[in-house]
C-alpha cells in the first residue's frame, strides 16, 4: 500500500471528497500510517484529542463510558473518519475507540490538520460543509421526533 | 584609564619603544650612506673622478681612520687595506654595495615593523581587556543604562584602529622624523638653496594640509557616534520585533532605519569630498617639487656650484622624502582621529562612578562566614524620580536566622532583599553584617558568602553543568591538565605582558574540598541532588536520554548501556514486542531507518557524512558508482522531487508543514521544480552533474514505512546491504575514517544519542503507540540496572544555549536557584526565584529550602504571611515601610523598645508609624 492507495481511501471520505487531489497526497503525506491489533484502544473518552484517523482496513466500534455502564455506539470500517470532532472543537474525546480486528488507519496530527486548513479555504470550505450537512441532518432527525 | 592615549601607552610600553627607538637610530647611519652613494656612483665610477689624473685603478672598500687632533693627529691608520679596482670594478663594487645598503635598510624595516606590530597587538589586548575589567565596576545603576550590543562593540570593532595606532604612536614619527631628517640634512649638505626649496614645500605641506584634515575629522566623528547609535538601534529592533510585529510597525522602523543610513550615507559622501581635496593638494606640492630641483638644481650645475652627482644623488634623496612626510601626515591625521575615538570609548567607560577595585581585590577564599548581628541603620532607597522605594528601615537581627519580607503589592521588600544582596547599592544608611560594613565587603566574600536568586535567571551558553556550577569557579585552584610545556609558558608570559590574567579558563576552578566533596563525580550527584529537590531531576534525565555518551568519560555507563540492549530485547520479546524494534543488523538492511543511515550504517562524527555532505563524499559516491547504486538512488531522488514538488506547491515558504515534512527545503522549491521538469521531459540525460548531486541529496533521507513512496523493494534493500560492507572496507585508512562512528552491537557509539544506543535499533513505524510502549520498556530496563544516575548526568552536558534558551522558563529558573543552592551560601536571599513554578510546587519548595536552611540565613520576598510560618523573622511593608511582626527585636534599638521574647508576635502600632512618619512632614515644611 503506498501514498496513493491512500489518497484513494481519503477520497472516499464525504469529509474531503471535493478536495483537490494535491492536497489530499498532502494531508496522507503529512499523516502517518499505523496498524492496531484486535482490542488495542485508538483513544479512550477523556483523552486529550490529538489526531483524528481514516481506516483504511479492518473494523473497529465506539462506546460509551455511561454511568450507567459501557454502550456501543457505532461501528467503523473502510474508509470512516473517526475522532475529528474532538480535534475541530478542542475538546476532550467524547467516546473510546476499540479496534476490533487488525487495522490499517491513517492518523492526521491535529496541528498538522489545522495547519493545513489554515493554509487552504478549500479544505476548510469542505469540512465546514460537511459539518452542516451533519447539523442539518440531526435537525431534520429532531424534527421528525418533535412531529 | 588613562585621558590621554600617549600617556596610556607609554606608560605600558616604555621599554619595548625605547628598544625599537634604539634599532631606529641604529639605521640611520646605513640610510644616510645609501643616500650618500649615488653620489660616488655618479661622480666616481660612471663619471670617472676617480680616476681623474691619470689613474688607471683606484682603491674601494677601504677602512681606516684618521686620528683626530685631539689625541696629537698623526697619519691615517688604515684597517683594511681595500680592493684596487678599474672604472668598472669600482662601479659594480658600489653598486653591490649600495644593493647591500638597501637590504640592510629592508631589514632594519622589517624588524621594527614587527617589532612594532607586536607592541599595538600587546596594548590592543590591554586595552580590550581593561575595557572589558571595567565593565566589572559598573555600578548596577549604570548597568541599566548600558546597552549590551554598544559595549561589545566598542570592544571588539571600535578598539580596533586604535591597536593598529598604537605600535605606531611613538615609533612612527621618530622612524618617519628621523628619516626624512636625515634625507634633508642630506639635501642640505649637497645645495643649501636646494634644501630651502624642499624644507618650504614641506612646509607647506605640514601647516596647510593638518587643518584641512581637521574638519574632515570633524565629519569622521560624527559618523562614529551615528553609525554606533545605528548599530544600537538596529539591535533594539530585532530584540524588541515581536511588538513590531504586533503593532505593525515595520514601516516606521523602516522609515527610521532609512532616515539614519541617509544622514549615514551624507556624513560619508562629505569626508569623501574633503579627503580628495586634501589628497589633490598633497599630489600637486609634491609634484611640483621635482620642477625646482631640474630647473633650479640644472641651473647650478650648469654654473658648475653643483656636481651631477650631487644633483642626481639630491634628486633621489627627495624622491625619498615625500613618502615619509605623507605618512607623517598621516601619522598626525591619525593621531587625532584615533585620540577622538579613544576619548569616546573612555567617555563611554567613564561612568559617574565606579564601584571602588578594593571590592575585587584578592581576599581568601575561606573568608570568614557571614554570621553575628544584622544591623540595618535609617535605610533608605529612592527611585529614580526620587520617591522612596524604602524607608524608615532600622533592624538589628543576629544571624543566622530565616527572614521573611511581605510586602502590600508594592516593590519595598524585593528593593530591600536587592540591597542585602549588594544588588542595589544606590542607599543612604548604614547596613553591616558581624560589624563589617556591607558596601565594603570584598565580592570574594559576598559572592560565595552570599547569594541571591532574583526572578530573571540569566543563563550563559554552555552545558547545564558548566551553568550550575558557576557559582563556584572562584578563583583556580590548580592549573589545568594543559601542564606547563613551552606553548603555556608564553601563554602566560605574554598575559603578564599585557595585564592579562595569568590563569586559563582550562585550570582547575572548582574546589571540591572546601565543598567537601571528593571530586567531579560527587559533585554531579550533588547537582543532581539539588536539581531533584527543584523538581527537575526528570528533566535532565530526558536530556541525558538524547544526549551523547563518551566511552572514555562515562567508561561504566558505556558498558551498562550495552548491556541494557541486550536486556531490552530479551524483555520485548517476552512480551511479544518484538516487532517494535527493528535492530541494528551489519547483514540486514533496517526498514525503519533512512537509506543513509543504512548506507553507513555508523553515526556520522564531523560534518563529512552529515546531512547533504554525504552526498557529495568522494568516497560514498565511488561506493555507489561500484555498486551501481548512483542512477538508481538518482531515479528515486527524481521521483521523491517529482511528489515534493506536487503535494508541497502552493504552500508559503517557512510554512511548519515544510520544516517537518518536506524533504526539501522551501527556499529551494524552485530549484526542484526546475529539475523535475528537466527530469520528466528527459530523464537522466536532462540533467546535469549538480542536479544529480542534488537529486542524490533526497532519497538518502528516505524512509520506506514512513514516507510510503513504494520506491524500496527487497532487491534494492540487498544491493544497499552490499554497499554497506564496500563502505566499511574502503573506509578504513582514509581521512574520513575519524568522521564516522561505526555501530557495533558490542560497543557504545559516542556520535549518536543515549536512547539510540540502548535501543540499538529503530522504532517501527507505522504501529499505533510504538514509540510510548518501547519507551516504558526502556525505563523499566534503566531502572533495572540502575542506570538513572548516570544517564541524568550525561544530562548535565546538555546544551542550554544563549540565555539558556532552549530550556523552558521553569528549567531556567531552576538552574539559577541550583545554582544559588550548590554554592552553600551562608544568606540565601530569594527574591522571586519561585515564581515561575506552580503554587503548589513552589510551597513545597519554600519549605524545603526553609527546612535546609535552619542555622543558616535566608531572607525570602513572599507574596503573604501564610507562607512565611516556618521563618524566624516577619518584616511587614506599608508601602515602603518595613515594620518587624515577629521575632526578636534589636536589642537595643532606638526609642527603646526593646522587644526581647523571641517569636512574640508585635503588633505594629499606629502611633509608632506616626512617630516615624512626622519628622518627614516637618523636614518638608520648614
Amino acid at each position: 500500500m503506498t501514498l496513493d492507495t491512500e489518497v484513494q481511501s481519503l477520497r472516499q471520505v464525504p469529509m474531503f471528497k471535493d478536495i483537490d487531489p494535491a492536497r489530499l497526497k498532502l494531508l496522507a503525506f503529512t499523516s502517518e500510517r499505523v496498524t492496531f491489533a484486535p482490542g488495542q484502544r485508538f483513544f479512550s473518552q477523556g483523552d486529550l484529542s490529538d489526531a483524528a484517523y481514516v481506516i483504511l482496513e479492518g473494523r473497529a466500534h465506539v462506546m460509551l463510558e455511561a454511568p450507567t455502564g459501557v454502550i456501543k455506539v457505532a461501528e467503523l470500517g473502510r474508509n470512516d473518519l473517526v475522532g475529528e470532532m474532538g480535534i475541530l472543537s478542542e475538546t476532550p474525546r467524547s467516546a473510546t475507540v476499540l479496534a476490533d480486528t487488525d487495522i490499517i488507519a491513517l492518523r492526521i496530527d491535529k496541528r498538522v490538520f489545522l495547519e493545513l486548513l489554515g493554509q487552504f479555504p478549500q479544505m476548510s470550505i469542505a469540512v465546514m460543509r460537511e459539518l452542516a450537512k451533519r447539523l442539518e441532518r440531526t435537525n431534520a432527525q429532531l424534527a421528525g421526533r418533535a412531529s | 584609564m588613562e585621558k590621554s592615549l600617549f600617556r596610556y601607552i607609554w606608560r605600558h610600553t616604555r621599554r619595548e619603544q625605547l628598544v625599537i627607538f634604539a634599532a631606529v637610530l641604529a639605521s640611520l647611519p646605513f640610510y644616510f650612506w645609501s643616500l650618500d652613494l649615488p653620489k660616488r656612483i655618479v661622480n666616481e665610477a660612471i663619471q670617472g673622478g676617480a680616476f681623474k689624473d691619470g689613474r688607471a685603478t683606484a682603491t674601494f672598500l677601504e677602512i681606516g681612520a684618521t686620528p683626530p687632533a685631539l689625541f696629537g693627529g698623526g697619519p691615517r691608520v688604515t684597517f683594511f687595506e681595500g680592493f684596487t679596482v678599474g672604472q668598472l670594478g669600482l662601479l659594480f663594487g658600489l653598486s653591490t654595495l649600495f644593493l647591500v645598503l638597501v637590504l640592510v635598510n629592508g631589514a632594519f624595516k622589517y624588524w621594527i615593523n614587527v617589532a612594532k606590530g607586536a607592541l599595538g597587538e600587546r596594548m590592543l589586548r590591554r586595552m580590550r581587556f581593561d575595557l572589558f575589567s571595567l565593565t566589572f565596576r559598573f555600578p548596577p545603576e549604570t548597568l541599566r543604562t548600558v546597552k549590551a550590543s554598544e559595549t561589545a562593540t566598542i570592544i571588539k570593532d571600535e578598539v580596533e584602529p586604535i591597536g593598529g595606532f598604537i605600535g605606531d604612536a611613538f615609533i612612527q614619527p621618530m622612524f618617519l622624523g628621523t628619516q626624512a631628517a636625515t634625507a634633508m640634512l642630506f639635501i642640505l649638505l649637497q645645495n643649501v638653496w636646494l634644501g630651502i626649496i624642499a624644507a618650504s614645500i614641506v612646509g607647506i605641506q605640514f601647516v596647510v594640509i593638518p587643518r584641512l584634515r581637521r574638519v574632515q575629522l570633524r565629519l569622521g566623528k560624527e559618523r562614529q557616534i551615528a553609525s554606533r547609535k545605528l548599530a544600537g538601534r538596529v539591535g533594539e529592533i530585532v530584540d524588541g520585533m515581536e511588538a513590531v510585529h504586533v503593532h505593525d510597525a515595520t514601516a516606521w522602523e523602516k522609515a527610521e532605519i532609512g532616515e539614519r543610513l541617509f544622514h549615514l550615507f551624507d556624513l560619508r559622501f562629505r569626508i569623501y569630498k574633503w579627503k580628495f581635496a586634501v589628497k589633490f593638494l598633497n599630489n600637486l606640492l609634491a609634484q611640483i617639487t621635482p620642477f625646482f630641483f631640474y630647473s633650479v638644481g640644472g641651473y647650478f650645475a650648469l654654473k658648475g656650484k653643483l656636481d651631477i652627482g650631487q644633483l642626481v644623488a639630491v634628486i633621489a634623496a627627495y624622491r625619498e622624502l615625500p613618502p615619509p612626510l605623507k605618512e607623517l601626515i598621516d601619522w598626525d591625521q591619525q593621531r587625532l582621529d584615533v585620540q577622538i575615538k579613544y576619548d569616546q570609548i573612555t567617555q563611554q567607560f567613564a561612568p559617574e562612578r565606579l564601584i571602588p577595585e578594593e571590592v575585587f581585590a584578592g581576599a581568601e577564599a575561606d573568608a570568614e562566614p557571614l554570621r553575628g548581628p544584622l544591623v540595618v541603620k535609617d535605610l533608605r532607597v529612592m527611585d529614580s524620580h526620587g520617591s522612596p522605594l524604602v524607608e524608615g528601615a532600622s533592624f538589628a537581627w543576629d544571624l543566622p536566622a530565616r527572614i521573611a519580607l511581605v510586602g502590600d503589592g508594592g516593590g519595598g521588600p524585593s528593593v530591600l532583599a536587592r540591597v542585602l544582596a549588594r544588588r542595589i547599592d544606590d542607599f543612604t544608611g548604614q547596613i553591616s553584617i558581624g560589624g563589617r560594613d556591607l558596601r565594603r565587603l570584598p565580592e570574594a566574600v559576598t559572592g560565595r558568602r552570599l547569594t541571591y536568586a532574583g526572578v530573571d535567571p540569566i543563563l550563559f551558553p554552555g552545558t547545564l553543568r558548566d551553568n550550575l556550577v558557576y557559582g563556584l569557579r572562584h578563583r583556580p585552584v590548580r592549573p589545568g591538565a594543559a601542564g606547563d610545556d613551552a606553548e603555556q609558558r608564553r601563554r602566560r608570559l605574554e598575559a603578564s605582558r599585557t595585564g592579562n590574567p595569568e590563569a586559563s579558563p582550562d585550570d582547575e576552578w572548582i574546589d571540591y574540598a572546601a565543598l567537601g566533596l571528593e571530586g567531579a563525580d560527587e559533585l554531579d550527584h550533588r547537582l543532581l541532588e539539588e536539581l531533584a529537590l527543584v523538581g527537575m531531576r526528570d528533566d535532565v534525565y530526558r536530556f541525558g536520554l538524547s544526549g551523547r555518551v563518551d566511552p572514555a568519560r562515562y567508561p561504566h555507563l558505556a558498558e551498562k548501556l550495552v548491556e541494557a540492549r541486550g536486556l531490552l530485547r530479551a524483555k520485548l520479546a517476552d512480551r511479544d514486542m518484538r516487532q517494535l524494534v527493528e535492530p541494528f543488523d551489519p547483514a540486514r538492511y533496517n526498514n525503519q531507518a533512512t537509506i543513509g543511515e543504512n548506507l553507513l550504517f555508523g553515526a556520522s562524527v564531523g560534518g563529512a557524512f552529515a546531512g547533504r555532505a554525504r552526498a557529495v563524499n568522494p568516497l560514498v559516491r565511488r561506493v555507489l558508482d561500484a555498486e551501481d547504486l548512483t542512477d538508481e538512488l538518482v531515479r528515486m531522488g527524481g521521483d521523491i522531487a517529482q511528489t515534493m514538488t506536487e503535494i508541497f506547491r502552493g504552500l508559503p515558504p517557512g510554512h511548519p508543514l515544510f520544516e517537518q515534512f518536506s524533504f526539501i527545503a522551501a527556499d529551494d522549491l524552485p530549484e526542484y521544480e526546475d529539475i523535475v521538469r528537466r527530469w520528466a521531459t528527459r530523464r537522466a540525460s536532462g540533467l546535469t552533474r549538480e542536479d544529480r548531486n542534488r537529486l542524490l541529496v533526497l532519497p538518502l533521507d528516505y524512509v520506506e514505512p514512513r514516507h510510503r513512496l513504494g520506491l524500496i523493494d527487497d532487491v534494492l534493500k540487498a544491493r544497499i546491504v552490499e554497499a554497506r560492507m564496500r563502505f566499511r572496507r574502503e573506509l578504513r585508512g582514509t581521512l574520513w575514517e575519524q568522521e564516522v562512528e561505526l555501530y557495533d552491537a558490542e560497543r557504545v557509539c559516542g556520535a549518536a544519542p543515549l536512547r539510540d544506543n540502548l535501543l540499538f535499533g529503530r522504532v517501527a513505524h507505522g504501529i499505533a503507540d510504538a514509540r510510548e510502549r518501547v519507551t516504558k520498556v526502556a525505563g523499566e530496563v534503566i531502572s533495572e540496572l540502575g542506570m538513572r544516575d548516570d544517564i541524568a548526568r550525561v544530562g548535565l552536558d546538555f546544551q542550554v544555549g544563549p540565555g539558556g534558551r532552549l530550556l523552558t522558563a521553569q528549567q531556567r529558573a531552576s538552574v539559577a536557584l541550583v545554582r544559588c543552592l550548590v554554592k552553600q551560601p551562608d544568606i540565601l536571599v530569594l527574591d522571586g526565584a519561585l515564581a515561575s513554578y506552580g503554587d503548589a510546587q513552589a510551597a513545597s519548595l519554600l519549605a524545603t529550602i526553609t527546612e535546609a536552611y535552619r542555622g543558616r540565613s535566608l531572607v525570602a520576598v513572599l507574596r503573604d504571611e501564610a507562607q512565611a510560618a516556618d521563618f524566624d523573622i516577619l518584616v511587614r511593608f506599608t508601602g515602603p515601610r518595613p515594620q518587624q511582626v515577629r521575632g526578636p527585636l534589636a536589642p537595643a534599638a532606638e526609642g527603646g523598645e526593646a522587644g526581647v521574647g523571641a517569636g512574640t508576635v508585635q503588633q505594629p502600632l499606629r502611633d509608632s508609624d506616626k512617630a516615624t512618619t512626622e519628622p518627614e512632614f516637618e523636614r518638608q515644611t520648614p
